[in-house]
């Protein structure tokens, strides 16, 4: 059996070596890590809003270095047009009037609060920090979080249905039924090289990006979520294509999966935005398990009951689906 | 080697694909399965390869059960070529064959480049990717991929075909080598010159049906008319005449100055299957 499995194992890396699996992962890893470094974290430093300020008679004297000040209204309207989510304040007549372009009514409120407050920045706030993470720290964990579920959910699944996409149209599989080998054992090596790549990947995204510290701490948890979900993700990419005809097919079923099961649970995990039936979502609890691994967050076992059950479930079908495929002729 | 009684199968309610077949196929024996398509021979096959369970009656092979025989141990001794060259198209010949070869114990194996070398692989080709090979060349690899395990019993779906006649020549030789080593040997092919050559018995099966099971040469002995045909000379000009065989016993029973050939009327195998089941083979 040990043998059987190992000619599988090398055999399924060299189909993904082939098909620059391996190559892709590392491409998506190096531009997870520049988007990351380069771009989202910088983004997440910048100043909120700039403000503006017509102050010709200089009332403001205790206004903050944020403030940038214009020598006339036009001016003001001119920097406005060209940082449309800036604000202006325009204090030529005594009290001080907000001046924007208008976006959403609560985010005005809160642009307009924000620019008001730096007229008195002495008035400083020292709120009790609640968390223990920096906000860059956080940033930095929830993108990762993120771009690591988008990596499993979406890039890994098409890899996997990928390459037994390919095995059913050479007919190989039909093959495997006549050697002497415990058929389970195709499936699981596909399964395993998989896992091992995706365990891979979330160690290298997550020390690269959260730093070797922060990263070091989370990992053990994060890479047990990881497993999970590297293994359910498997498990339907595998699912997908031994019942579906051909990769036109398994397109509209990716885009099914990758973007309607996904963009929902993307919106409630990280935005305000509520959905009442998001619980029974089955993504939803797979994301925020991987999310209170990288905060580290206890995580109910009645989770854990349910994800190895639906992991079992899974290869039940694809053990189904398969012994169905390998009958077939020609 | 092979015992099949009663055998029935169904894929669904009302779709039965086999209505209770009997034959067997004796150790070191060459046997073909001849039916043209949707027959029930893919199905008949798949049963004995033990890749299709749920059927009706008794299917042996090796004198065990074929539903408590579908273990390692069962697939360890026999060696399948299927209808296409199912290979991994980026790996080399070398390759896909070590990788199926490693299910099979050491003592077991053939070496691989003796077998492509048997087979008249071009050597040049042994490295570079199953993609780039011709279909003979692919069907010559998937022959290797069923012998490297020095299968005790071989199941062959078309073997010559996608070859060129020389390449059939070879893959005939080749399985006579087989059977002469003592591997029965079980041939389902619509190639009537390779049932004719090969085969030891050969089976007619038609809509699920088993409609004849004889030597190649007795079949068509039964339904001979048993006339020859005789092309002579006479006074100068070539005639031809047609006479019972039994009339030559005597000699040749007409006046004649040179006989040029004499040909019986024996039906081929084509034809046989044609009179059995009514239906042509492809």
């Amino acid at each position: 059996m040990g043998k059987g499995f190992c000619a599988l194992f090398k055999k399924d890396c060299r189909m993904l070596a082939s098909g620059k699996f391996f190559l892709m992962a590392i491409g998506f890893l190096a531009l997870y890590t520049a988007y990351v470094n380069l771009g989202y974290i910088r983004f997440m430093q910048m100043a909120p809003y700039n403000v503006y300020l017509y102050d010709p008679a200089g009332t403001q004297v205790s206004k903050s270095a944020l403030v940038q000040t214009v020598p006339s209204m036009e001016a003001m309207d001119t920097a406005l047009l060209a940082d449309a989510n800036g604000v202006g304040l325009d204090a030529s007549a005594g009290d001080v009037r907000v001046v924007l372009y208008p976006g959403a009514e609560h985010i005005d409120h809160h642009r307009a609060d924000y620019a008001l407050s730096l007229l008195q920045p002495s008035v400083s706030l020292s709120p009790e920090v609640l968390d223990t993470n920096t906000p860059e720290q956080k940033a930095r964990k929830e993108i990762t979080c993120e771009l690591l579920f988008f990596e499993l959910a979406a890039v890994g699944f098409l890899g996997i249905a990928a390459v037994l996409f390919k095995e059913k149209g050479m007919g190989v599989i039909r093959v495997h039924a006549i050697l002497p080998l415990r058929k389970d054992l195709f499936l699981l090596s596909k399964l395993v090289v998989f896992l091992l790549s995706d365990l891979v990947f979330a160690v290298l995204l997550t020390l690269l990006n959260t730093g070797l510290a922060d990263g070091a701490s989370v990992l053990p948890a994060v890479l047990l979520q990881t497993a999970i979900l590297s293994l359910m993700m498997a498990l339907v990419g595998l699912l997908c294509a031994l019942l579906l005809k051909d990769f036109r097919q398994f397109t509209l079923a990716y885009l099914v999966i990758a973007i309607f099961a996904a963009t929902p649970v993307f919106l409630s995990a990280n935005t305000s935005v509520k959905f009442d039936w998001i619980n029974y979502h089955p993504f939803y609890h797979v994301y925020m398990g991987l999310k209170n691994a990288y905060f580290g967050t206890t995580i109910s076992p009645v989770y854990y009951v349910g994800a190895v059950g639906t992991i079992v479930l899974l290869f039940l079908a694809v053990r189904l689906a398969f012994h169905r495929e390998i009958g077939k002729e020609g | 080697m092979i015992e099949v009684k009663n055998l029935t199968f169904s894929y669904s309610k009302d779709k039965q694909a086999l209505h209770g077949l009997d034959f067997t196929v004796e150790d070191g024996e060459i046997f073909g399965f001849l039916g043209p398509n949707g027959s029930g021979k893919s199905t008949t096959q798949k049963i004995l390869t033990g890749i299709l369970k749920g059927h009706g009656g008794k299917v042996s092979l090796f004198g065990q059960d074929i539903s408590a025989a579908h273990g390692q141990e069962f697939f360890r001794k026999i060696g399948v070529l299927f209808e296409f060259p199912y290979l991994y198209a980026n790996l080399s010949a070398v390759d896909n064959l070590n990788y199926f070869a490693s299910f099979y114990p050491r003592e077991q194996r053939r070496d691989v480049r003796e077998l492509l070398d048997a087979l008249e692989f071009k050597p040049d080709f042994l490295k570079k990717p199953v993609s780039s090979y011709s279909k003979g060349m692919r069907q010559r690899v998937s022959m290797a991929r069923a012998l490297v395990s020095n299968p005790r019993l071989l199941f062959l779906d078309e073997p010559t075909s996608g070859l060129d006649p020389s390449g059939a020549v070879l893959f005939r030789k080749i399985i006579e080598q087989e059977r002469k080593k003592g591997t029965t040997v079980f041939v389902t092919t619509h190639n009537m010159v390779d049932a004719n050559l090969l085969c030891d018995r050969v089976a007619f099966i038609s809509n699920g049906n088993l409609v004849a099971l004889d030597t190649p040469k007795r079949l068509k002995e039964k339904n001979s008319n048993h006339r020859v045909v005789i092309d002579y000379l006479y006074q100068g000009q070539r005639e031809s005449k047609t006479i019972e065989a039994p009339e030559l016993e005597a000699g040749i029973p007409f006046a004649h100055d040179e006989i040029i050939s004499i040909h019986s009327q024996e039906p081929t195998l084509e034809d046989m299957f044609i009179q059995y089941t009514g239906r042509g083979l492809s």
